[in-house]
C-alpha cells in the first residue's frame, strides 16, 4: 500500500511559486522512502513555505517564526525514533532563526532541513531577506539593498552540519533525490533550495536561476572534502552568481548528538520508565 | 525554642559556602533543625561573601535577623559583618589574618584561633583551615565533635583514611581550643533531616513526576536546576543547554509535543526571552513546566540577589490570552510538592504551568523531615483512546471542559499539525486566506472560548487554588507569597508573643484563584501585604481579582531577603495605629 502523506489541504502559494516544486520533492521523497507517517514529524516555523505543514498528513508543528530548529531538536531528543524534519524560509531560518541553525549544526542533531531560500520575505508582502543580493529593491529597500548576502552553504559547512546541499525548486527530482539522501544521512542535514518568488521577487526569476544553475554530480566534485566544500560554496558570489551549482556540497559522517547523549544511551526518553518511589528515595538521599 | 545563628564570612574561593554547608549537614543529621542563607556577589574570586546557618530544636523559617556566632576568615569579615552581631555574638576569628580592635569593649566574646598554624601542625593541607574553624562551631552551639567525625567519613573517605584522620585531627584542635567555650545547648531529635536548597527541591519534584527534559541557558539563580539536571544524566533526565532561552523553551514544547514530560528554567531575564513561546505552548496546548527563579531587576539587576518583582510580569506575559498557571513554593517540601503537581498540571490542563520562585527560595537550605513521596501521582490527562479511531483525529475537539484528548507521535490515526496560528478542532488554520469569513470568525470566537474554558474547569476541579489561612480569628493577618512566607510566619510568631493578635494568610497557588473562596478568605480582615518589591504585586493582584483593597504594606526591594525583625517593627507599628 503506498501511504498517502497528504492531509488534504492544498498550500496556497502563488500560481508559479517555488515552492510548489518543493511540496512536490518532499512528497515524492516521503514516497520513496515509504516514511511511517505516524513516526515522522514535520516542524515549520512562519512564512510562506512553512505553510506547506499544513498539507502533510504526518505529526507536524507549524511553530512560531524562526524557532522551528529548537522545537525539532526537542521533539528528537525526546524520541530519537521519530523521522524529524524541518521546512521553513530564508528570513526564518538565515535571519530570526540563524542562532539555532549554528547551534542544531554543531550538535548534529539528526534531522532535514529544507530552507526554501527566496532572498525574499513574501508573507509580509515582500522585503528582502538575509540572502537577497546586493541592489535588490523591495519594499523594505526601495534604494536598493545594500547589505551582503548571507552564504548559507559556507556557514552550514563551518558550523558543523553533516549534510549540506542545494536544489532548485525547478527541478522537483533532482530536489527529491538531494531530500531522501539528506532523511537517510545520519546527522544534522541541511539542504537549501533557489526557490522563485514569483510575486516579490523580479531578480531571482525562474530563468535568472536556470542561466546560472549546473548539477555538482558528473563534475568530479567529491562532497567528503570540507575544503573543497567551503570552496565550492563561495562560487556563486565570485562568479557574480553566473554559477550557481546545485547538489551536495558537503558530507561527512559524524557521531549524531543523540548517539553520544550519556541519557539516551538507556534509549529514547519516551521508552524510559517513570521513576519508582525507591528510585526518588535514593535520588532524596543524597541530600541526608 | 533554642536556635543559633552563625555566620561564616570570608573571601569567594575561601570555601565560606562549603564550611557552612558541611555545619549545616552535621545538624540536619543529628535531628536539629536547618535554615541556611547566603550572601554573595556577582564575582568568581575575592569580593566578600557570607553563608548563615541557624540550628535550632524547631522547624526555622529564617537564617535568623543577627548574627550569634561570627566565624571571620578575613578582615573584611569583621568590617562588613558587625553591625549585624547580636549583642552576645561570640567571634571566631582567624588570629593570623583579623584584627578585632574595633570590636573590643564590647559585650562580645572575641576568641582568636590560628587556623593555619593548627593545620600545619597536624600535618594538613591549608584547605584544612575551615575544618578548624567548624570544630570550634561545634563546641560554641554544643554539638558532639563525634558527629562531626562520622560525617567526615562518609564524605571524604575515597579521598582515603590519611585525609579524614587529618580533617578530625585539626576539628578536634579547633573544638578543644583554649577559649573555645560551650554556650548553646540545642538537642536534636535524632532523626536525621534532608538538607538541600530550592533548586534541588525543584529539581527532585521533577525526577519524581516523571521531567525527563531539561532545558536551560545557565542564570543565577536558576542555574542550580541545571547543574542538578547534568549531574544526574546518567540516570534517566535529560539536560539540553541551549544557545540562549529562546532555544530552552521551544525545545521543551518540541520534547512536550513528542510525549515526554519536559521542563525549562531561568531567571526573570531568560524568561523574557520565553515569552513569545509560552504563548506558543498556550496556543498549541502544548503541556510545559517553566521554572521563573526572580532576582533583583530590572535588566541585569543584582544578579546575586532576591526579589519577588515578576509576580505581574509571569501572570500576563505574552500577546493574547490563554490559560496558565502560576504556583509560588512557600518551602522546599512545596519546591518538591508543587513542582511534582506541576506536571499533573500542565498535563491535566494542557497549558503552561509556572513555578515562580526566587533567589532566596532557590538557593536558602532548609532541613527537611520527610517528602510526601507517596501521595505522588502521575496523571497524564486526556489522551486520545487509542481503541477508538474513527475518521479524522480532532486534537483541537470542541469540549465541554475545554480540554480535547490529545495524542502524541507513534499513536497510530491520530497524527495532527500543532499551529501557532489559530486553528479550527483538526488544527487547520482559520487565519489565512478564509480569515475573516463568517465561519471561520465563528471558529476563532468558539475556539478561544474552548481554551479559556479550562480556566473554568480547573477551578471547578481543583482544590488548590485559594490561600491558606493561620490563625484565621486574628485581629490583624500578614499577607505574603511563595519565599516571604516563611519569614512573615516566623514574624506572625513574634508579633502574638508580643501580645499582639496576629494571623498569617499566604499564596502558593496564585493563578488562577478561587475569588468567591479568596474573597471570603480577605474580607473584613485587617491586611499588611509583606513583599519583596516596590509596586505590592500581589496586594495589586488581590484587588484586581478580588475587589479587596489592602492598605498596609512591607515592602522590601534592596535586594536581600526581607526580614522577621522588620516586619515585626513595622506591622507592631501599623497594628499600634490601627
Amino acid at each position: 500500500m503506498v501511504e498517502n502523506y497528504s492531509s488534504g489541504i492544498r498550500p496556497d502559494f502563488c500560481p508559479g511559486c517555488g515552492n510548489f516544486g518543493i511540496f512536490a520533492a518532499l512528497t515524492k521523497a516521503f514516497t520513496d522512502l515509504k516514511l511511517d507517517k505516524d513516526n515522522t514529524m514535520v516542524v515549520a516555523g512562519i512564512g510562506c513555505s512553512s505553510t506547506m505543514v499544513q498539507a502533510f498528513s504526518c505529526y507536524g508543528i507549524h511553530s512560531l517564526h524562526g524557532r522551528l530548529l529548537p522545537v525539532a531538536m526537542g521533539a528528537k531528543l525526546a524520541n530519537n525514533d521519530l523521522t524529524v524534519l524541518g521546512i521553513g524560509g530564508d528570513g526564518d531560518g538565515y535571519g530570526i532563526g540563524s542562532a539555532h541553525l549554528i547551534h542544531v549544526a554543531r550538535r548534529n542533531i539528526d534531522m532535514t532541513y529544507v530552507i526554501s531560500d527566496n532572498q525574499t520575505y513574501g508573507l509580509t508582502t515582500g522585503q528582502t531577506s538575509p540572502t537577497g543580493l546586493i541592489g535588490y529593491k523591495t519594499k523594505s529597500t526601495p534604494f536598493g539593498d545594500i547589505e551582503n548576502p548571507l552564504n548559507p552553504i559556507a556557514l552550514a559547512i563551518s558550523a558543523g552540519a553533516t549534510y549540506v546541499a542545494r536544489g532548485f525548486s525547478g527541478d522537483p527530482a533532482h530536489l527529491a533525490e538531494l531530500i531522501k539522501r539528506g532523511i537517510s544521512h545520519k546527522g544534522f542535514a541541511l539542504i537549501d533550495v533557489y526557490s522563485p518568488c514569483v510575486t516579490f521577487n523580479y531578480l531571482n526569476t525562474y530563468d535568472w536561476f536556470k542561466n546560472g544553475v549546473y548539477k555538482l554530480e558528473g563534475t568530479g566534485y567529491d562532497p567528503k572534502d570540507k575544503h573543497a566544500a567551503l570552496v565550492k560554496a563561495l562560487e556563486p558570489e565570485e562568479s557574480d552568481y553566473k554559477r550557481l551549482p546545485i547538489g551536495v556540497f558537503y558530507e561527512e559522517e559524524r557521531p549524531t548528538y543523540e548517539s553520544m547523549d550519556i541519557t539516551l544511551k538507556k534509549g529514547p526518553l519516551i521508552k524510559q520508565p517513570m521513576p519508582t518511589k525507591e528510585q526518588i528515595a535514593s535520588f532524596l538521599n543524597e541530600n541526608r | 525554642m533554642a536556635n543559633v545563628s552563625i555566620r561564616i564570612a570570608g573571601a569567594n574561593g575561601d570555601g565560606v559556602e562549603s564550611t557552612g554547608a558541611l555545619l549545616g549537614k552535621i545538624a540536619a543529621l543529628s535531628g536539629m533543625e536547618v535554615f541556611g542563607n547566603r550572601g554573595y556577589q556577582s564575582v568568581i574570586r575575592g569580593g566578600h561573601v557570607w553563608y548563615q546557618i541557624r540550628i535550632g530544636d524547631e522547624k526555622l523559617y529564617s537564617a535568623g535577623d543577627s548574627i550569634d556566632v561570627l566565624v571571620a576568615l578575613n578582615q573584611d569579615s569583621i568590617v562588613n559583618q558587625k553591625s549585624h552581631l547580636s549583642d552576645k555574638a561570640i567571634v571566631i576569628y582567624d588570629s593570623a589574618k583579623c584584627n578585632v580592635t574595633e570590636l573590643e569593649g564590647r559585650s562580645y566574646k572575641l576568641v582568636g584561633i590560628p587556623f593555619l598554624e593548627i593545620v600545619l601542625a597536624a600535618g594538613g593541607d591549608s584547605i584544612m583551615r575551615n575544618m578548624v574553624s567548624i570544630g570550634a562551631v561545634l563546641k560554641v552551639v554544643g554539638i558532639d565533635i563525634s558527629l562531626f567525625d562520622a560525617v567526615i567519613n562518609k564524605m571524604f573517605l575515597r579521598k582515603g583514611i590519611d585525609v579524614v584522620n587529618k580533617n578530625i585531627k585539626v576539628a578536634t584542635d579547633g573544638y578543644s581550643y583554649k577559649g573555645v567555650e560551650n554556650v548553646y545547648s540545642i538537642k536534636g531529635d535524632g532523626k536525621p533531616r534532608y538538607l538541600l536548597d530550592g533548586n534541588t527541591a525543584v529539581s527532585l519534584g521533577a525526577y519524581a513526576a516523571g521531567c525527563k527534559y531539561y532545558a536551560a541557558y545557565p542564570m543565577t539563580p536558576a542555574s542550580g536546576i541545571l547543574q542538578w539536571f547534568a549531574a544526574h544524566a546518567d540516570r534517566g533526565v535529560l539536560y539540553k543547554q541551549t544557545e540562549d532561552e529562546i532555544a530552552a523553551i521551544n525545545s521543551a514544547i518540541g520534547a512536550s509535543s513528542a510525549g515526554v514530560r519536559a521542563m525549562c528554567g531561568s531567571s526573570g531575564g531568560g524568561f523574557a526571552l520565553m515569552v513569545e513561546a509560552l504563548g506558543l505552548a498556550g496556543m498549541l496546548e502544548t503541556p510545559l513546566v517553566v521554572v521563573e527563579s526572580q532576582r533583583t531587576g530590572p535588566s541585569t539587576g543584582l544578579p546575586s540577589k532576591t526579589e519577588q518583582g515578576d509576580l505581574l510580569f509571569v501572570m500576563h506575559a505574552s500577546q493574547g490570552e490563554f490559560p496558565r498557571i502560576v504556583v509560588a513554593p512557600r518551602s522546599m517540601e512545596e519546591c518538591f510538592s508543587l513542582t511534582a503537581d506541576a506536571f499533573n498540571l500542565a498535563d491535566r490542563y494542557q497549558c503552561p504551568v509556572i513555578i515562580l520562585v526566587d533567589a532566596f527560595i532557590s538557593e536558602r537550605v532548609e532541613s527537611v523531615v520527610n517528602f510526601d513521596v507517596d501521595s505522588i501521582r502521575i496523571d497524564r490527562g486526556k489522551m486520545a483512546d487509542a481503541s477508538a479511531t474513527s475518521g479524522r483525529f480532532k486534537r483541537y475537539e470542541l469540549t465541554n471542559d475545554g480540554i480535547s484528548p490529545r495524542s502524541v507521535p507513534g499513536m497510530k490515526g491520530f497524527s495532527f499539525v500543532a499551529p501557532s496560528y489559530e486553528h479550527n478542532e483538526y488544527g487547520e488554520l482559520v487565519s489565512d486566506v478564509l480569515s475573516g469569513l463568517d465561519a471561520h470568525v465563528e471558529m476563532r470566537k468558539k475556539m478561544q472560548e474552548k481554551r479559556m474554558r479550562k480556566m473554568d474547569t480547573m477551578l471547578k476541579q481543583e482544590k488548590v487554588f485559594a490561600p491558606n489561612i493561620e490563625n484565621e480569628n486574628a485581629k490583624h493577618f500578614l499577607v505574603a507569597f511563595g519565599s516571604t512566607t516563611s519569614v512573615a510566619r516566623e514574624a506572625m510568631a513574634a508579633l502574638n508573643r508580643k501580645g499582639l493578635d496576629f494571623g498569617l494568610i499566604s499564596f502558593s497557588y496564585i493563578l488562577p484563584l478561587d475569588s468567591d473562596r479568596t474573597k471570603r478568605m480577605l474580607s473584613g480582615k485587617h491586611l499588611i501585604d509583606v513583599e519583596c518589591n516596590y509596586t505590592a504585586q500581589l496586594a495589586k493582584v488581590i484587588r484586581m481579582e478580588m475587589g479587596v483593597e489592602i492598605k498596609d504594606t512591607i515592602l522590601r526591594y534592596d535586594g536581600e531577603n526581607i526580614t522577621c525583625g522588620e516586619i515585626v517593627d513595622k506591622a507592631a507599628k501599623i497594628a499600634g495605629s490601627q
